[in-house]
């Protein structure tokens, strides 16, 4: 799949400070990708490296299969994690104004601006101040400031951050269909749910590098199966040490097993079946993201 | 594909026409174009009719022993242009009539009074002015006058002259000013042409002060709130403060013509030309007056606006910003320190070389344009000087804003703001 945006080994430095050091990552067209990493990895370096406001110091930036060019922004829609909105500005002209900055004509402008407002159920809006809207409008209209000239590449600087649960889940469904109809989409956060719900690859970077990445599909295979989830009526059978079990925890309403490496999970439940227990959950689970960034994180820190 | 150039100026021009539009339809725009004229129109006007009326309205008396000396002096005075509106003359001096006087101008029925007594060995007599007020100055210039014509005529009489003739050798000699203007004499009227300048250039001076700060103050703002995070990712920060810079300029080159068209409006009145005001001219301003206005107004507003902008780049909040303002204002105060210098001397060394530093150029090489036309060599290298000079400030400032505008919170220490300067 040819790749919609593509860093080779770029660094930035402020002063002595390293942001970002020889960080390297390919983001498949049309798939979501998470950026994932705690406070002051780099993220919000590498995603203003890839859209122009600040130059790496050494690597190269390429998007859309080309050598960085300012001239390719245009297809590129940013949302800064300090969302920003002329204050005393007409929503409308706003959206015009930034519609027209990204190569739009007044006309189309107005259309999609008006079409997208009705979308996210925000029409009243566009002839009022931004001043004069609640938080949760102006996050919607900085979205669609973002997506009004119908960019290839959408890059989000931590989108969920300070998003009411309504507007999260209509912003998870606008990027699920931006997706659908075949944009690339990449992401900055700290919440792990939301890739794991959403991204088709994901980079966890860390000291401005990238400690872990690639799609989820492989990362998860290099992990294996090997955590179970077990309710049953009644009394829990003891399981310690039997078909493989290391370790068992003890929840409210479930428990929670973790087999040893190459234990068969099946020859579990048949056991089980047949020793008479009587089975209402039962679910051989994907190691989570959060398990995964653990591990990898905490071996690095160990290391 | 468009080219990047061609990115770069349209999307300044769209930036321009933003700043353009959201600074025309402030309510501050207008109040500010409506106000500022009927203020400086009031201010100018006042000064005028106050200097006009303030001897007309005055009352004096003239007291001396000798009534015949006293109805001279006052006789003379009478005569002044801008004689007080009324004259008394007091004799003889008695120390009642004194006390009464001074009573009198305690009382401020009178302005004050002239006193002559006679001085012993002399024929000259030693003349005390008392008065009120010690900035009763309008006066003291005509009662000497008053008095040396006075004493002279009464000296031709005394040694024969017949009193036709004296009155021939003492009428007063109107003289006239003219000025030389690319080597040719043209009359002119000095007190008008100075106004003309006053007012011109404080328009100057308030117009490129105020818009100047006011491209700091929208840098602080856009930056407190993050607007440029958003234009960043699509515009270059040079196309952000070329469209700035050009936004604020145009916003207050429309300001400045709707005062030159309401001048004119004005002038078009029967009441305007009841008082002699006819246009521009009738103010001493010369066509070409308007056009250097026009031109220093321009290459003024663009080099404090870039030192501005680049301030404004390096602040944090606008409360910062205004500890930093005087650096701004500085180098206009001076200029306008030095104004009735300069238009006393327009072609001394100061004036000259003020006139060729950037920073005063815009007012000082003004000034001297209204006093006496400069030769065309320093007009045209005080260009050159400030535009070279503009180039610079722009091109620094374009750099500091290419780093500032991202950096928020701590102001940055000199040495920092320099390593950004290194780093851009």
């Amino acid at each position: 799949m040819p790749a919609t945006v593509e860093l080779d080994r770029i660094s930035k430095h402020y002063g002595s400070k390293v942001a970002v050091e020889a960080l390297s990552l390919r983001i498949a067209s049309g798939t979501m990708f998470g950026l994932l990493g705690p406070n002051g990895a780099g993220k919000t370096s590498s995603l203003r490296m890839m859209t122009g406001i600040t130059l790496p110091d050494s690597g190269t930036v390429s998007l859309f299969g080309r050598p960085f060019a300012r001239t390719s922004l245009r297809h590129v829609g940013y949302l800064p994690e300090e969302r920003g909105l002329y204050r005393k500005m007409v929503v409308r002209d706003q959206l015009i104004f930034l519609g027209r900055m990204h190569g739009l004509s007044r006309a189309d402008a107005g259309t999609r601006a008006l079409r997208w407002a009705t979308r996210l159920q925000i029409a009243d809006s566009l002839d009022k101040k931004t001043d004069e809207l609640s938080k949760g409008m102006q996050q919607k209209i900085q979205f669609i400031a973002t997506l009004l000239h119908e960019p290839e590449l959408i890059i989000m600087d931590e989108p969920f951050s300070g998003l009411d649960p309504v507007n999260a889940i209509l912003l998870e469904d606008t990027l699920l269909q931006l997706k659908r109809e075949g944009r690339s989409i990449l992401f900055s956060t700290h919440r792990m749910d939301q890739v794991e719900k959403l991204c088709d690859a994901i980079a966890l970077i860390d000291r401005g590098r990238v400690v872990l990445g690639g799609t989820m599909r492989e990362l998860k295979s290099r992990y294996p199966r090997e955590r179970v989830l077990l309710a049953v009526d009644g009394q829990t059978p003891r399981l310690d040490g039997c078909f493989g079990v290391v370790e068992s925890r003890q929840f409210a309403g479930h428990t929670e097993l973790r087999l040893a490496p190459g234990a068969d999970p099946q020859r579990l439940l048949h056991s089980l079946v047949e020793g008479g227990a009587s089975i209402t959950h039962w679910e051989v689970r994907e190691p989570s993201l959060e398990e995964i960034f653990i591990r990898t994180v905490g071996g690095e820190a160990d290391a | 594909m468009r080219s990047e150039g061609a990115l770069l100026l349209e999307q300044a021009w769209l930036v321009a026409a933003r700043e353009y539009r959201e600074r025309v339809r402030s309510r501050a725009f207008v109040l500010v174009t409506i106000l500022t004229p009927l203020f400086l129109g009031a201010l100018l006007g006042g000064s005028v009719l106050l200097a006009l009326h303030s001897s007309a309205s005055q009352r004096v008396a003239i007291v001396a022993e000798n009534r015949v000396e006293a109805s001279a002096v006052a006789a003379e005075l009478r005569a002044e242009e801008h004689a007080p509106k009324s004259i008394e003359v007091v004799s003889p001096a008695t120390p009642a009539a004194l006390a009464t006087l001074n009573h009198r101008v305690e009382a401020k029925d009178l302005n004050g009074y002239l006193l002559l007594r006679p001085q012993p060995g002399t024929a000259i007599a030693r003349a005390t002015y008392i008065s009120g007020s010690s900035t009763d100055i309008g006066s003291g210039a005509l009662l000497e006058a008053a008095l040396g014509r006075a004493s002279t005529r009464a000296a031709m009489l005394e040694r024969g002259i017949p009193e036709a003739e004296a009155g021939r050798l003492l009428r007063k000699v109107p003289v006239a000013t003219e000025q030389l203007r690319n080597g040719a004499a043209v009359a002119s009227d000095s007190q008008r042409s100075f106004l003309g300048a006053y007012a011109l250039v404080m328009l100057l001076y308030v117009v490129v002060t105020v818009y100047g700060m006011n491209v700091a103050r929208s840098v602080v703002q856009e930056k407190t709130s993050r607007i440029y995070e958003v234009l960043l990712a699509t515009a270059r920060a040079d196309s952000l403060m070329l469209g700035k810079l050009l936004g604020v300029g145009a916003a207050g080159l429309t300001q400045i013509a709707i005062w030159f068209v309401l001048l004119g409006a004005v002038a078009g009145t029967s009441l305007a030309s009841r008082y002699g005001f006819t246009g521009l001219g009738s103010l001493g301003i010369r066509p070409e007056q308007v056009v250097f206005f026009l031109l220093y107004f321009v290459l003024g507003f663009l080099f404090y606006s870039g030192v501005s902008a680049g301030m404004g780049a390096l602040m944090g909040a606008e409360q910062e910003l205004q500890q930093f303002s005087f650096i701004l204002v500085a180098p206009l105060l001076i200029s306008i320190l030095m104004m009735s210098y300069v238009l006393a001397n327009p072609g001394g060394t100061t004036a000259v070389v003020m006139s060729l530093i950037p920073p005063f150029t815009p007012i000082i090489m003004y000034l001297r344009i209204c006093a006496q036309q400069p030769p065309a060599w320093q007009l045209a290298l005080s260009v050159v000087l400030l535009v070279a000079a503009i180039t610079l400030v722009i091109w620094l400032a374009a750099r500091i804003y290419r780093v500032g505008i991202l950096m928020y919170g701590k102001r940055p220490t000199l040495p920092e703001a320099f390593r950004w300067l290194r780093a851009s």
